[in-house]
């Protein structure tokens, strides 16, 4: 039963979309920009992209296009980077809650069963330039589900990750609750209320998986076994080092979430090969949630050290702009909420770039993307132009 | 008298030459490699090939571009409480809970704010009176410009509900009316020297000197005017004892003499704000809560004063339908043309540049904004909002010496703030601001 879930699960996450996009026209598109920012190479000045089907057919300096194809110039100025992709989202989760209160270790749970496309916030993210996001389930559960790969814009194919990487939240988010809703005479009662509780489920858990307890859910045996990605959100450094002694026990290949004092176990990080997805950095605070201490530069210490990094949140421009104001490489920080976070999410042959065969998933700006007074003009996913109705 | 003391080396202070790559004077263009000369605090020469007089101090920023100060037309940080609880004390000051250590002061000289307009907040029907102060200083006497800033009304209740929040305004100010026309029949020969006093108070111009508070003022102009002030006081000391200093300050507010700084949540309060404007004849300056802008038609031909929300850039849910509009307030207003200045929001860990001034600027330029209108937004528009466009928002002769020396050019995405100089002091250095350099290197430069 355990190896036919587990071949199932493994048949979604490779599941290839084949004959998507039906609905749109058949007609190519060429479109003309001042600089193509392809996230595979160097960027092209001027650049051409020729899309057919939602997918990118050409991308050069010039490019051939057929006579029928319908030409979008963008101008001398305009440039086009690769749609962006956003490795860690809570958004698209319906309005009814992303956390099920009744239980700590949920990870049959999936989040895609919760997805909203209509939802405001989704299309939210679609219109600031996110054409893919993860989204998970949330961080009230010590193991709360497997996420869900998806595109912003909702249209046949745009699940790319039925069930995907497995969540554990190894922070003081599941004990928040417990701690301010319940006493010990009360009806409801549940574990954890401290980080000591959410380290000791977390061990039964995996152990549990470990050892087939009968009625054990199969994903977290599938990611202790590396064949299912796993997340692991924590945001104080001793969290993350928990991570490292958890893997020393149980032997997995973790990607790190949140991560706001990343940049204070840099080595540690670097030296066991954790991809970090950061959630996303204000610009006002000191501190952050959980009282962890803030540094403006995380995003940029962390791509310094070589550790990969992806940048998450609703504002994913405006993170990385900041992220280059406080000191990470432009080519970085386009990297963190491009190709970054494909490659995390294991689906950097599909989207991230615009290079041939890719998704036709991309944003169009009034200039460089990197200046606080570039706006977006349009964002096109899998060949469909949404928010263009300003131009 | 302490404070005193402390203001005296400010003004003693030797001569400065900035040596620019380039100055942004929002005066007239732009000079590129020119020198501005101060002396105690003042700009006294500003433009190309000027001598340097040899006792001058130096600082070399000629590959750096240099602006006048930014101005924040308003801003209710710094204090520790911006609220009252009682609903109208149009008699409280924010000079005596503004506090110059407060982080907020830090974070403003840091992102190039030389002076700020400070006022009660928006949750206190009648708030308090504003001021106009400085960034640098210790001392709130030492760093105030003015405190004819004005009264601040915010037309959102708290508690109960709008009518009863106008009724309640509405009877205080008729309440002050008919005390002052009273007041001004029974008494006209009293009146009469009153607004002599008046008009020689505008003689003197600006209201720098009008009504800065303390014995501590500076300058022997401004002691010439306590001393005055004083005399007065003791000629009409029976009116004035009968005066309770609720009615002082609403007197002042229907004189004109003080502006109201009115604080509208929605785009009805606009609506309020103007017929109160006018039926009371108040001076006002126009504090706009984000869904005003459905009002920017009437902000447009009011032609106030408009300070926008510091979110300028928001969703809004149709409440029926759920579905969502993005709303560009700096295209709505540009649409308008309504001139317009920015706030900052509250700085804390989730606020993603809306705690910088610069930002707002750039997100305004973003949308539309002209360059050249953005930087007069941060400059000299909210000095003229709050008639101080006489001694700061440009770099001319005879100006404070209120500067920035930038790295590059202004709203670009790693130009810095290098040096703030505030009357010619330097009240900040980036290279010596070590929590800056602890939050982009993650290393704390005192552990070391």
């Amino acid at each position: 039963m355990k190896s036919m879930l587990l071949l199932f699960a493994i048949a979604l996450m490779v599941m290839a979309p084949s004959n998507r996009l039906q609905a749109q026209s058949d007609s190519p598109t060429l479109i003309k920009a001042g600089v193509v920012i392809t996230m595979n190479g160097e960027p092209l000045s001027p650049g051409q992209i020729l899309i057919e089907n939602g997918k990118i057919a050409a991308v050069a300096a010039e490019v051939a296009a057929p006579d029928s194809a319908t030409v979008i110039d963008l101008g001398a100025s305009a440039t086009v980077m690769p749609g962006m992709v956003d490795a860690y989202s809570q958004t698209g989760l319906g309005t009814d809650g992303t956390d099920e209160i009744t239980q700590e270790i949920t990870p049959d749970f999936r989040a895609l069963d919760s997805v909203d496309w209509d939802q405001a916030a989704t299309k939210r993210q679609l219109l600031v330039g996110t054409t893919t996001m993860c989204v998970c389930p949330g961080r009230q559960a010590v193991i709360s589900g497997t996420a869900a790969v998806i595109k912003t814009a909702a249209g046949e194919g745009s699940v790319l990750v039925e069930s995907g990487p497995l969540l554990v939240n190894l922070c003081n988010d599941p004990t928040a609750r417990n701690r301010s809703r319940s006493r010990p005479d009360g009806l409801y009662i549940r574990q954890p209320t401290n980080r000591m509780g959410v380290v000791w489920m977390l061990r039964k858990a995996f152990d549990d998986a470990k050892r087939d307890v009968p009625g054990a859910a199969t994903e977290i045996a599938e990611a202790l076994a590396g064949q299912r990605s796993m997340m692991v959100f924590s945001r104080k450094s001793h969290d993350l080092r928990t991570i490292a002694t958890l893997q020393d026990e149980f032997g997995y290949q973790p990607i790190v979430v949140g991560a706001q004092e990343a940049y204070l176990v840099k080595d540690l990080l670097l030296e066991r090969k954790y991809p970090v997805v950061l959630e996303p950095a204000g610009t006002g605070g000191i501190y952050g949630d959980e009282r962890s201490e803030l540094c403006w530069n995380n995003a940029g210490v962390l791509a310094e050290a070589g550790v990969p990094v992806a940048i998450s949140g609703d504002e994913l421009l405006e993170q990385a702009r900041f992220a280059v104001r406080f000191g990470m490489s432009r080519e970085k920080a386009l990297a963190a909420v491009t190709t970054a976070g494909a490659e995390i999410l294991g689906i950097e042959k599909r989207v991230g770039k615009i290079a041939e065969g890719f998704d036709a998933d991309l944003v169009a700006l009034s200039g460089d993307p990197m200046e606080f007074t570039t706006s977006i003009r349009w964002v096109m996913v899998d060949g469909q132009v949404f928010g263009m109705d300003k131009e | 008298m302490l404070a005193a003391l402390l203001v005296q080396p400010v003004l003693a202070q030797q001569s400065l030459a900035i040596k620019a790559g380039r100055i942004i004077t929002m005066s007239g263009e732009p000079i590129e490699g020119g020198t501005i000369l101060i002396r105690d605090g003042q700009i006294t020469a500003v433009g190309k090939d000027l001598e340097i007089p040899v006792e001058a101090k130096v600082i070399d920023a000629s590959d750096k571009v240099v602006m006048p100060g930014f101005v924040e037309a308003h801003s209710t940080d710094g204090m520790g409480q911006a609220n009252e609880t009682n609903p109208i004390v149009p008699y409280v000051s924010v000079m005596d809970e503004i506090n110059p250590m407060d982080p907020y002061f830090q974070e403003a000289r840091r992102n190039g704010i030389t002076t700020v307009a400070i006022t009660p907040g928006n949750s206190t029907m009648i708030g308090g009176q504003a001021a106009v102060l400085k960034t640098g200083g210790e001392f709130v006497d030492s760093m105030v410009l003015s405190t004819d800033t004005g009264i601040k009304i915010s037309l959102r209740p708290v508690r109960g509900s709008r009518m009863s929040h106008m009724a309640k305004l509405r009877e205080t100010l008729d309440d002050a009316k008919r005390k002052m026309e009273k007041k001004a029949g029974k008494e006209a020969k009293a009146a009469e020297a009153e607004s002599e006093a008046d008009s020689n108070d505008t003689e003197r111009g600006a209201g720098r000197r009008g009504r800065r508070r303390g014995p501590q003022a500076a300058d022997p102009a401004a002691q010439e005017e306590e001393e005055s002030d004083d005399s007065k006081e003791k000629e009409t000391k029976e009116e004035k004892t009968i005066e309770s200093e609720l009615d002082k300050a609403m007197f002042a507010l229907l004189s004109g003499q003080l502006p109201a700084i009115i604080y509208c949540e929605k785009a009805m309060d606009v609506g309020a704000a103007l017929r109160l404007i006018e039926e009371y004849q108040l001076k006002a300056k126009l504090v706009l809560g984000r869904e005003c802008y459905k009002a920017a038609q009437q902000v447009a031909d009011a032609k106030l004063p408009v300070i926008l929300d510091p979110e300028l850039v928001f969703w809004e849910e149709d409440p029926r339908t759920k579905e969502e509009t993005k709303v560009v307030l700096p295209q709505v207003y540009q649409e308008h043309q309504v001139p317009y200045t920015f706030q900052v929001g509250r700085s804390n860990s989730r606020s993603l540049g809306r705690n910088y001034l610069w930002y707002q600027a750039a997100t305004a330029v973003k949308y539309g904004m002209p360059e050249q209108q953005a930087l007069e937004a941060l400059t000299i528009l909210p000095a003229k909002f709050h008639g101080i466009e006489g001694l700061v928002g440009s770099i001319e002769e005879g100006k404070d010496a209120d500067l920035v020396i930038l790295s590059g050019d202004p709203l670009k995405i790693d130009t810095w703030v290098e040096t703030t100089i505030v009357n010619g002091e330097v009240v900040y250095e980036k290279e010596e601001d070590e929590q800056l350099q602890k939050m982009l290197t993650g290393e704390d430069q005192n552990s070391k």
